[in-house]
């Protein structure tokens, strides 16, 4: 397999997992802000606010925030680089170079997937076209994610697509984690909650579309700590960063072919990142988040210049 | 015996007697080899032609088999227009048209091994020395060497025409990159989709055994010493507009779809960058022109060719296919001779015609073109894709003036031909919702490999859609047929 084309497949995994993760988070927060228990998580400010953080865009800090705007910017503007429509046309155009080596029915899922984007109505979606765009976009995830597993051989090709998808989704729950608590941490005590029980958290498994087996799994209403725990910890929830860990142990493993990865490479890297959380405890994170963040998040960061390096150099 | 009238969306079909119709004869009665085909067709209303049409390009469209139009502000991406009514060619007729492009490229192929040698067509006068000596697409560089399994030619395109007296002339032979085969079988899958039915009623050959001979004729050419040949396919990229193509061959062919950048030379070996280090490449089917092959070699400043791989080349240790150098044979100057080179090589008679031409190079020709350039197509002799073609009885007064002052001007640049009227066959018309006539030609595809040939039963029917139109390029807006070679005569 060429390098380059590895390369182009990697990042097509990262911009479809990616495109997902935003606009889901678009729409949880919109939709669950409308009746939010307090003032300010019902702030449209608030909920913008949060969405810019998300989609990683601090130029317009302090400044008040007209919504129309925003929610385009994020969905549809193809002069945005953090937009949705930008992010999936990337994804289609990495495919496009590797379409000899995926199956014709993953390429035509996301060619459909670029038209549906590429033509979306921009004034439809202006005036209320955010729930309808922002499920649509996750259903055609889906889709690929879908012909990914079940139409692609699993060889190199698929490995290295999902280790994409795995360290992109492990980045953007970190992310989604960081906007969130940071939102409850605003928001606390506007209602008379505290940080532990913020109405945010609920909010944030549902960004997850983790919500309801976290329910099944604690049975109870979530908190600060039950929340991380399942969003960060617990390897049977398929959205946590343990999960994605394992996974791209998994991928990296079939793609090396070594039994005993040598130091330098990037499956002994990922092997070492993936021990380092494997037997944390979620108070130990929690006592100091941030710096959590912070170093998962270039622990991530280095796994893919790492893989970058050892495999897409050309 | 059907006629025009009985059927609904043939309302608007003026059979044009000047004109060879494919499917009806001159008394307006359709041809034996359609009947079944267009009594299957008259039971689909004008309805559900449009239903099928929007359809059809549905599925072309989600396929990503389009190209990009580049407009004022964006990049827009078309389809390459696909007609409902396919092309049949029963057995006899196609037995003489795959004996007759299988030597022409057999005396093409022969022709360039000479030019690169001894040049003895030449040296006895059969073709004149300017011929080659002024020919840009001459390559120095193959003088002299022979090619793995002396092969040049390897995949030859050939256009075909029926003039109005129902007989086939080739109109062009394109043995540098010629393309098209995705769309033969893409139009296939297109119609087998739309009309399933009519399958049923006709045995026609499959088209989709195309790149297992591919491969199998690159494996022939590998270099000496190899014993599993590594064959890649290498594309401009993905803004080609042939892109698609060139991935669909790498995919059906389980070869791996390289751009210059992935490939880097070694000691004379050309490897290509894999994720797990480089790996040796021996046999590259390639899709970008002579011009950009190799920066030392040809244009310094190509991105897209691999620095060192004509050296490579010449040393033996990887095939290049096409060869370089072969459009020094797909000219159109050389085209006119095409009748004494196959006599020349195989001593044979062409089995399909050529079109009478003039050329401009010869005085007492330039003559005649520049007092009739009304009767005839004035054509540059180096240019791809129809462009620069004047059809004389299309043009005003001024118009022929200015044309006969540019082949004063350069005549070895120019040849003229008699006006040739392609047939006609019937095309659904989106404005009319109707069928109605339109030109057409055919394009074959044949492999030449060491000890191994094959001819594409089937084709690439391209038609013009604006009435009136000879030109069916896709560039100039021409659509394409599925076509059928039909295993028995029906």
């Amino acid at each position: 397999m060429l390098a380059r084309v590895a390369n182009n497949l990697f990042w097509m995994g990262r911009y479809i997992e990616r495109a997902e993760h935003v606009a889901r988070y678009l729409n949880v927060n919109y939709f669950a802000s409308l009746d939010a228990p307090n003032e300010l998580s019902q702030s449209r400010q608030f909920v913008l606010q949060s969405m810019l953080f998300m989609a990683d865009d601090f130029s317009r800090n302090g400044n008040e925030l007209n919504e129309e705007e925003v929610l385009y910017d994020i969905a549809l503007n193809p002069d945005k680089h953090f937009s949705i429509i930008n992010y999936v046309k990337l994804a289609r155009e990495n495919a496009n170079s590797a379409r000899d080596l995926i199956s014709t029915e993953l390429y035509e899922a996301i060619n459909k997937f670029y038209h549906f984007v590429l033509n979306y109505p921009v004034e439809n979606f202006k005036k209320n076209g955010l729930y309808d765009f922002s499920v649509q976009v996750t259903e055609n995830t889906s889709i690929l994610r879908a012909k990914i597993r079940g139409t692609l051989l699993h060889d190199e090709v698929y490995s290295i697509i999902m280790l994409g998808v795995n360290i992109e989704r492990a980045t953007q729950i970190i992310r989604i984690i960081n906007s969130k608590y940071k939102d409850a941490v605003i928001a606390q005590g506007s209602y008379g909650d505290t940080l532990k029980n913020s109405y945010e958290w609920t909010t944030l498994l549902k960004c997850a579309e983790s919500y309801d087996m976290m329910r099944r799994f604690y049975r109870q209403t979530p908190t600060s700590i039950t929340t991380l725990e399942f969003l960060i910890l617990n390897t049977d929830c398929p959205r946590s960063v343990m999960n994605s860990l394992n996974e791209a142990w998994e991928h990296i493993n079939d793609l090396s072919h070594e039994k005993h990865p040598s130091k330098n490479s990037s499956a002994f890297l990922i092997g070492k990142v993936r021990a380092k959380y494997q037997f944390k405890v979620i108070e130990e994170i929690e006592s100091d988040l941030q710096s959590f963040i912070k170093n998962i998040l270039d622990d991530l960061n280095r796994i893919g210049i790492k893989l970058e390096k050892e495999y897409f150099h050309y | 015996m059907k006629s025009t009238n009985n059927n609904p969306t043939f309302k608007s079909y003026n059979r044009d007697p000047q004109l060879y119709d494919e499917i009806f004869d001159e008394n307006d009665n359709v041809r034996e080899t359609y009947e079944t085909l267009f009594e299957l067709y008259s039971e689909h209303s004008a309805k559900d032609f449009g239903r099928l049409n929007n359809k059809a390009k549905a599925s072309f469209f989600n396929q990503g088999i389009t190209f990009q139009v580049y407009g004022d502000h964006e990049i827009k991406e078309k389809i390459f227009p696909f007609d409902l009514f396919p092309r049949i060619i029963d057995a006899e007729e196609w037995k003489h048209i795959e004996k007759g492009v299988l030597q022409r490229s057999k005396a093409l192929n022969a022709f360039l091994r000479d030019v690169y040698h001894g040049k003895k067509i030449i040296k006895e006068g059969i073709v004149p020395l300017d011929l080659i000596s002024s020919s840009e697409n001459y390559l120095d560089q193959m003088n002299g060497f022979d090619p793995p399994g002396g092969i040049y030619n390897h995949i030859s395109g050939t256009d075909l025409i029926k003039h109005s007296d129902g007989k086939y002339y080739v109109l062009e032979d394109n043995i540098r990159c010629p393309s098209g085969v995705s769309y033969v079988i893409c139009n296939r899958t297109a119609l087998k989709r739309a009309l399933f039915g009519v399958f049923n009623h006709y045995q026609a050959y499959s088209v989709t055994n195309y790149a297992e001979n591919l491969l199998e004729i690159l494996e022939t050419v590998k270099p000496k010493g190899v014993d599993v040949a590594n064959c890649v396919v290498i594309t401009p990229g993905i803004y080609n507009s042939a892109y698609y193509e060139h991935s669909y061959l790498a995919k059906a062919m389980g070869v791996e779809l390289v751009e210059g950048q992935d490939l880097f030379v070694e000691n004379d070996f050309v490897y290509m960058k894999t994720i797990n280090g480089p790996e040796k490449v021996d046999v590259i089917y390639r899709r970008i022109d002579d011009q950009f092959l190799d920066p030392l070699e040809f244009k310094p400043d190509s991105t897209l060719g691999v620095p060192g791989l004509m050296a490579a080349y010449k040393k033996g240790n990887v095939c290049l296919v096409n060869a370089p150098g072969t459009g020094v044979a797909d000219d159109k100057a050389v085209y006119t001779y095409m009748p004494e080179i196959i006599k020349y090589y195989l001593n044979e008679e062409p089995i399909l015609n050529n079109v009478p031409t003039y050329h401009c190079s010869r005085p007492d020709e330039l003559k005649y073109v520049l007092d009739n350039i009304q009767n005839l197509v004035i054509k540059p002799v180096d240019e791809a894709g129809g462009y620069g073609i004047s059809i004389g009885n299309r043009l005003t007064e001024e118009e022929i003036e200015k044309v006969r002052q540019t082949v004063k001007a350069s005549p070895r640049k120019y040849i003229a031909q008699p006006i040739m009227s392609l047939s006609v066959h019937p095309t659904y018309i989106e404005d009319s919702k109707c069928f109605e006539p339109r030109h057409v030609d055919l394009r074959t595809f044949t492999l030449l490999g060491a000890d191994k040939n094959f001819v594409l039963k089937g084709g690439l029917t391209r038609v013009a859609l604006k009435k009136g139109n000879l030109i069916v390029n896709s560039s100039q807006g021409g659509g394409s047929k599925d076509t059928w070679v039909l295993k028995n005569n029906h």
